[in-house]
């Protein structure tokens, strides 16, 4: 597997280099050979998700005639980013947006918060169809996981809802860190917690009652503790973790499945089954309307199914101090405002879609696009 | 892609299947009745423990197909 299509030369700015064009990346391996190694942090490297299968289902997503119709979420999730970068009462010379996608942090940034910005995402696909931003931006075609960046580079760097198909998250991390210059901010949202929680329950008990036993269908997510961990050893300092409820209403299971794949967010672990029975898939649909179960607070028992697809989104804000440093004003990282370290807080957008505007939609894209295996 | 292929042929049929179930409201019910009940108190889910009531909704589905195929 050759490393990947690189990034145009970019022209030299007083005070740092060009931006080299390497995008290393590991070496994909037979594909039926799911390889797992240890999870412990600083050791080998866990392999859970087939980045080139996402980098395939971004790109078929975002080649999709429609693929604006999907983008509800990332641009709901993009604006409390920015309304967060906002509330930093800064502005960034240079930022780095990661797993770009699209760009749609970049719609509702303005000139007063961040000066230039680049776009980073492995899809080349989802980067030409960015949206226009007045903020002059460089699109950089990149892994998450390896950033093509010098160190102390960015003064702030933002990430949404790309960093839950990371393979490697602390090394990511530890990256974004290196990229930062002192003093620098990160701002991320990465899907995590309870989402798609009615989906994952109504297929495993699908699959449990049809089948006989179940197999993993949701990618597996990071936990808020752990998130908070992880920041830590990467060595951020002034953590700040929200959880932002965001609800979404759909009508049924193939329209929740339906916008995940358009919104390129199929599952990609190595682990995934590439087979669904259609009597599963029936039984799903029926669990999933609602006549599945009580949610149980035992542990073992079965969940709540409904036409809510409940996405949590995990905030973080943190900022990067080296101390010792001199000549360093302390008077920008003082202020941030702590008012939001506690709590959760729940913000609903209710998107209904009924049936019979979404299978209007669907007729639109056959045969226009081509098979995304 | 152009033409009527297996993947355009299969996405057709994915697409009536919300129209499909939409029909068999009272079936999907049963069954999700029946599954709930099962999970609710100790026992564990095992296979085929609702498989009359999905049989019900499989033969209401498919003759909805059907139907609609006519």
């Amino acid at each position: 597997m050759s490393s990947g299509a690189c990034v145009r030369v970019l022209p030299t700015s007083a005070g740092w280099r060009q931006v080299t064009s390497s995008c290393r990346r590991l070496p994909a391996g037979p594909s039926s050979d799911p390889r797992r190694g240890l999870s412990s942090p600083g050791s080998g490297t866990v392999n859970v998700f087939n980045r080139e299968m996402k980098k395939r289902q971004k790109n078929w997503a975002a080649s999709l005639q429609d693929s604006h119709q999907y983008d509800y979420l990332r641009d709901e999730v993009s604006s409390r980013v920015a309304d967060r970068i906002y509330d930093v009462a800064r502005t960034f010379p240079l930022a780095l947006d990661i797993g770009a996608g699209k760009s749609h942090i970049a719609g509702h940034l303005s000139k007063e918060m961040v000066e230039r910005l680049f776009l980073t995402d492995i899809s080349e696909a989802s980067l030409k169809q960015r949206k226009l931003s007045e903020i002059p931006t460089h699109c950089v075609l990149a892994d998450e996981e390896f950033l093509p960046f010098k160190e102390n580079t960015f003064d702030l760097v933002v990430s949404s809802l790309s960093l839950h198909w990371i393979n490697d998250l602390p090394g990511a991390l530890r990256q974004i860190h290196q990229v930062l210059k002192p003093d620098g901010v990160f701002i991320g949202a990465m899907v995590g917690g309870e989402t798609l929680y009615e989906l994952r329950c109504s297929l495993q008990l699908a699959e449990t009652e049809r089948e006989g036993g179940f197999s993993p269908h949701i990618s597996p997510y990071t936990a808020v503790t752990d998130l908070g961990n992880l920041l830590g050893q990467a060595g951020f300092s002034m953590l700040t973790v929200d959880v932002d409820d965001v609800q979404v209403h759909y009508p049924g299971i193939m329209e929740v499945m339906t916008d995940l794949q358009g919104m390129g967010e199929s599952n990609c672990a190595w682990n995934r089954r590439p087979l669904l029975h259609r009597d599963t898939v029936l039984a799903a649909a029926a669990l999933y309307k609602g006549g599945g179960g009580v949610r149980n607070d035992k542990h073992d028992t079965s969940c709540v199914t409904g036409t809510k697809l409940q996405q949590e989104v995990v905030l973080l804000d943190l900022q990067c101090e080296v101390t010792g440093l001199e000549g360093q004003s302390n008077g920008h990282s003082g202020h941030r405002a702590t008012q939001r370290c506690t709590g959760t807080k729940r913000m609903e957008l209710n998107v209904h879609k009924d049936v019979t505007a979404f299978s209007g939609f669907v007729s639109l894209s056959l045969g226009s696009h081509s098979h995304p295996r | 892609m152009s033409g009527s292929n297996v993947w355009s042929r299969s996405r057709e049929k994915i697409r009536l299947f919300s129209e499909l179930f939409a029909q068999c409201s009272g079936e999907a019910a049963a069954y999700g009745k029946c599954v709930a009940a099962t999970t609710t108190g100790r026992q564990e889910l095992k296979k085929d423990m609702c498989a009359k009531e999905f049989e019900a909704l499989k033969t209401c589905f498919t003759n909805a197909g059907k139907k609609r195929a006519k």
